[in-house]
């Protein structure tokens, strides 16, 4: 799932990804219903143990359950001296994680106000 | 624009709510009772749901504890639509896992200011 | 968009309100006989509760302000505060005809309430308790401007399941003024690992900070569906609050959480109340089944088939396909037809929306004339074209209050006559001979055959002295001029005599008669037409032929032996059955079947009974149930006996429909013979 999803994304403009690390890329429709999903692949991402690097850049819909996803990410990821990277994200995703004021805590590149 | 589902079995009220918010772009199912609209709501997926609260065979509140026990409406906005400002029933509402509710009266713009508010 | 135009809805809000009035009465009457299922408070509360909100919502503020009253009045039975009683049911029904009035006057734009319904709405708030609390208090003064607000919010586990997103709540705040994330936390309940995690959960906080003179009312309403939702703490900005500034809220702000304007369809605030309803009342719908509907579906379906394999061979048309063009122009025939009458069959109603007045119309009566009767309705499912139903009503309504008033007797004579002290008094309608017979029916004292004489003599009607038989004298009550208000009651009377129902019913080319029996009681008879009709029916086989037997005639069905048939004098057979000699009937020799069954242990006895006299059919077979759109034979061809009309079959065949009246009365004369 991951794979097709990361396929489709113009490789050129983004920050190329170190070996071993996971690339998850976050469905368009990234609400609840779609989580038990994700969560299965971020914890199968965080498993390998080199890093886990996000594309957020299809999400066209967000929730606030989905950045706590990610925040839990973040947190168990430095607990393991993992790292965690953008490969890309949306306007719709970076207004979410703004407003909530959780860009910081995702060290999202391009985050809103701080 | 968001795809809503409409629970009442008043024909004329189902109908204005449906008119109105299809006039504003959304796409709207109807259901005539909680237990129809539970049929409807398995085999579809929804941004909101608006429920009556009196309703015959199941009523709003039976509706949404069923709705909140299917892992696809765990989520998703549910409004009560009830003339009874009385606490107890949306207190029992809430404690089934409504989102909130919109007391009737209401006309068409408290209906799509309310909805609008639900969806963001 | 522009504003949204409610007055499209309002015939539907009368009619469904009519409609939930209608369900109240019967299910205050089942209460009043002594009902205590408790569905039945929760049906009338619902009806209540539907009309008040539709009321409101539709600008009917009349209709509105008097439910309330009477819903406030049902929630008290609801949650069993207040008991029912006669008085209650009493006051419950008069508000429902209360009502039924002020829903009328709305529907051709009058003001609802007039004096009478304001008395009764007087009434019902008297009875409710602690009505006063109802009023909606003003607003709390609102609090003092500030420069802002610090918002701790904590959110419980449970808040994202009931669709309460924070994300909504701070863009919500975002409209109030700007916000600020001062701090995002996960809390000591979020599990270490993200296996654990149930997303549904959460388990993040926030502090807050809103800038802007925003009124805490406002910042109150964003979070006025969250009671017990999340951990709430809003303060005025610190050190800041400057209580007595300028206004509350700035007057031409927007109501609480109003939509950016910018973004919110441009909708002109002017909205009518209660203009134009003056929508014509007398366009009517109809409700249809979901099974008739999706018959129509079903055959356009066929229709659509039809069409395509017409066009198909009219594409590449040559003569080698002349016959399927026949067959196909054939089929075409006989889809139009089937959709005909399949249309036609969205206008049958079932009697029973008729019958359902009488319970209240009797209840009302028995308490008026001091009489105490019971009311029994049969075949309320007998279907009728709607034109029909709506016109018979009147002239059903007239002869039950004849039959109360002038038929039955008062429990003392009754009971001096030997009878139980309440009447009997039936309803049924059913399928006989092609038509649809309505009967009233009363276990009362009959036609009084001196009074009826003495006054049509009075009126110049008849001759004194003149010989009549009994038949005559029961035409004298449907003779024009023969009710007078002298005879007539208030009840019975209202200006409508016998000879009107008779012409009423003419107009729908029906017929109506009476038959009576001195202190036995009367039997008033009203045949109407069956243009179109349907039945349930047995579809029995007899050698290639297909009858159709109205399921509602049919008795039993048995196998007989050969030696349980005797033959009596005349030829006719008969065969005993409960007790009784029945005639035996060979349908295959009454309507000439080729290729039948003679034998009557090989076939199938089909008893069936009119009008309490009973007559077995010998079929080859039942091939199941059905139910049939009757087609009138003399229209088509002309009347045979014994047939009431035609059906088609779902393969497309002809079945013809038997005429249980008909064949009865064969069978008898048969026997008698």
């Amino acid at each position: 799932m991951a794979g097709k999803r990361a396929a489709k994304q113009n490789q050129d403009e983004r920050p190329a990804v170190p070996d071993g690390v996971a690339v998850v890329a976050l469905p368009a429709d990234c609400r609840l219903a779609a989580q038990a999903a994700l969560q299965a692949e971020l914890v199968a991402a965080l498993e390998r143990g080199a890093g886990v690097a996000l594309d957020a850049s299809a999400v066209e819909r967000v929730d606030t359950a989905a950045l706590q996803l990610l925040v839990l990410l973040r947190r168990e990821l430095a607990s393991r001296d993992g790292a965690l990277a953008w490969r890309g994200a949306s306007a719709a995703f970076n207004e979410a994680a703004g407003l909530l004021g959780l860009a910081r805590i995702l060290e999202l590149p391009a985050a809103g106000p701080a | 624009m968001a795809k809503i589902l409409a629970v009442d079995d008043s024909v004329s009220m189902r109908g204005m709510v449906a008119f109105t918010l299809r006039g504003a772009g959304h796409e709207v199912a109807e259901a005539e009772n909680g237990q129809l609209a539970l049929d409807v709501a398995r085999g579809s997926s929804f941004d909101l749901v608006l429920a009556d609260v009196n309703m015959p065979v199941m009523d709003g509140i039976a509706m949404v504890r069923e709705l909140r026990a299917m892992d696809a409406y765990k989520g998703v906005p549910i409004l009560m639509l009830t003339t009874e400002s009385h606490t107890e029933k949306k207190m029992e509402g809430k404690a089934a896992g409504a989102t909130g509710w919109l007391v009737k009266p209401f006309d068409p713009e408290q209906l799509l200011a309310t909805v609008k508010r639900v969806l963001g | 968009m522009g504003a949204v135009d409610l007055t499209q809805f309002h015939k539907t809000f009368f009619e469904e309100s009519l409609e939930g009035l209608d369900a109240m009465e019967t299910a205050l009457l089942a209460l009043d006989s002594g009902s205590t299922d408790h569905e039945l408070v929760h049906t009338i509360f619902r009806a209540a509760h539907s009309i008040k909100g539709g009321a409101a919502t539709f600008g009917f503020a009349d209709v509105a302000a008097f439910t309330h009253v009477a819903e406030s009045l049902l929630e008290e039975v609801r949650s069993e505060r207040r008991a029912v009683d006669g008085a209650l049911i009493d006051l419950l029904l008069r508000s429902v005809d209360c009502l039924r009035a002020m829903l009328a006057r709305s529907s051709s734009g009058q003001p609802a309430a007039d004096a009478g319904s304001e008395t009764l709405r007087g009434e019902l708030l008297r009875l409710v308790s602690g009505e006063a609390a109802a009023a909606p208090g003003a607003a709390a003064p609102q609090a003092a401007a500030v420069d802002g607000w610090d918002i701790r919010f904590v959110a419980l586990p449970h808040l994202l399941q009931t669709g309460n997103d924070p994300l909504r709540l701070f863009r919500e705040l975002e409209q109030l003024g700007r916000l600020e994330v001062r701090r995002a936390f996960v809390l000591d309940s979020a599990p270490a690992r993200l296996a654990e995690l149930d997303p549904s959960q959460c388990h993040l906080g926030w502090e807050l900070r809103l800038h802007g003179a925003i009124a805490r009312g406002d910042v109150d309403a964003v979070f006025d569906w969250l009671d017990g939702d999340c951990e709430l703490a809003i303060e005025a900005l610190s050190g800041q609050a400057r209580a007595a500034a300028a206004q509350p809220a700035p007057a031409a702000a927007p109501p609480a959480v109003a939509p950016a304007s910018a973004t919110a369809p441009a909708a002109p605030p002017a909205r009518e109340a209660t203009a134009s309803a003056t929508a014509s009342a007398e366009a009517s719908s109809i409700r249809v089944g979901i099974d008739k509907v999706d018959a129509l579906i079903n055959m356009m379906g066929e229709l659509v088939i039809t069409q395509s394999m017409l066009s198909d061979i009219g594409e590449h048309f040559d003569f080698t396909k002349l016959e399927r063009l026949r067959e196909g122009l054939a089929q075409l025939e006989r889809n139009t037809r089937e959709l005909q009458e399949s249309v036609m069959r969205i206008r049958m109603l079932p009697i029973g929306s008729v019958f359902n007045r009488f319970p209240r119309l009797v209840r009302d009566l028995e308490r008026k004339l001091g009489k105490q009767v019971r009311l029994e309705l049969h075949g309320e499912h007998t279907e009728l074209d709607k034109t029909v139903l709506e016109k018979i009503g009147d002239p059903l309504v007239h002869l039950v209050r004849n039959a109360i008033d002038h038929g039955l007797e008062t429990p003392e004579k009754r009971r001096a006559a030997g009878k139980p002290d309440a009447g009997t008094l039936t309803l049924d309608a059913h399928h006989e001979g092609g038509n649809i017979i309505v009967r009233i029916s009363d276990d009362g004292a009959g036609l009084n055959r001196a009074a009826i004489v003495g006054k049509a003599v009075e009126r110049g009607l008849v001759q004194p002295g003149q010989q009549l038989s009994d038949e005559e004298v029961a035409e004298l009550i449907f003779a024009p001029g023969f009710s007078t208000a002298a005879q007539a009651t208030d009840l019975s009377g209202r200006g409508v005599g016998m000879d009107v129902v008779r012409r009423n019913v003419r107009d729908l080319g029906g017929s109506v008669g009476v038959k009576s029996e001195a202190g036995k009681g009367s039997v008033f008879t009203i045949a109407l037409p069956l243009t179109l009709a349907i039945i349930d029916g047995l579809v029995t086989a007899v050698g290639e032929e297909r009858y159709i037997v109205p399921l509602t005639s049919i008795v039993e069905s048995l196998r007989l032996g050969a030696e349980a048939v005797r033959r009596i004098a005349g030829g006719g057979e008969v065969f005993q059955f409960r007790g009784d000699y029945l005639p035996l009937m060979r349908l295959h020799r009454a309507f000439a079947c080729a290729g039948a069954i003679t034998e009557v242990e090989r076939g199938i006895v089909v008893v069936i009974e009119d009008d309490g006299r009973r007559v077995g059919l010998l079929v080859d077979d039942l091939l199941g149930q059905q139910q049939a759109v009757i087609k009138s034979l003399e229209k088509h061809y002309q009347r045979v006996q014994g047939v009431s009309g035609a059906t088609i079959l779902s393969d497309g065949s002809v079945a013809l429909i038997v005429d249980v009246g008909g064949v009865v009365r064969l069978g008898q004369r048969s026997k008698a013979a």
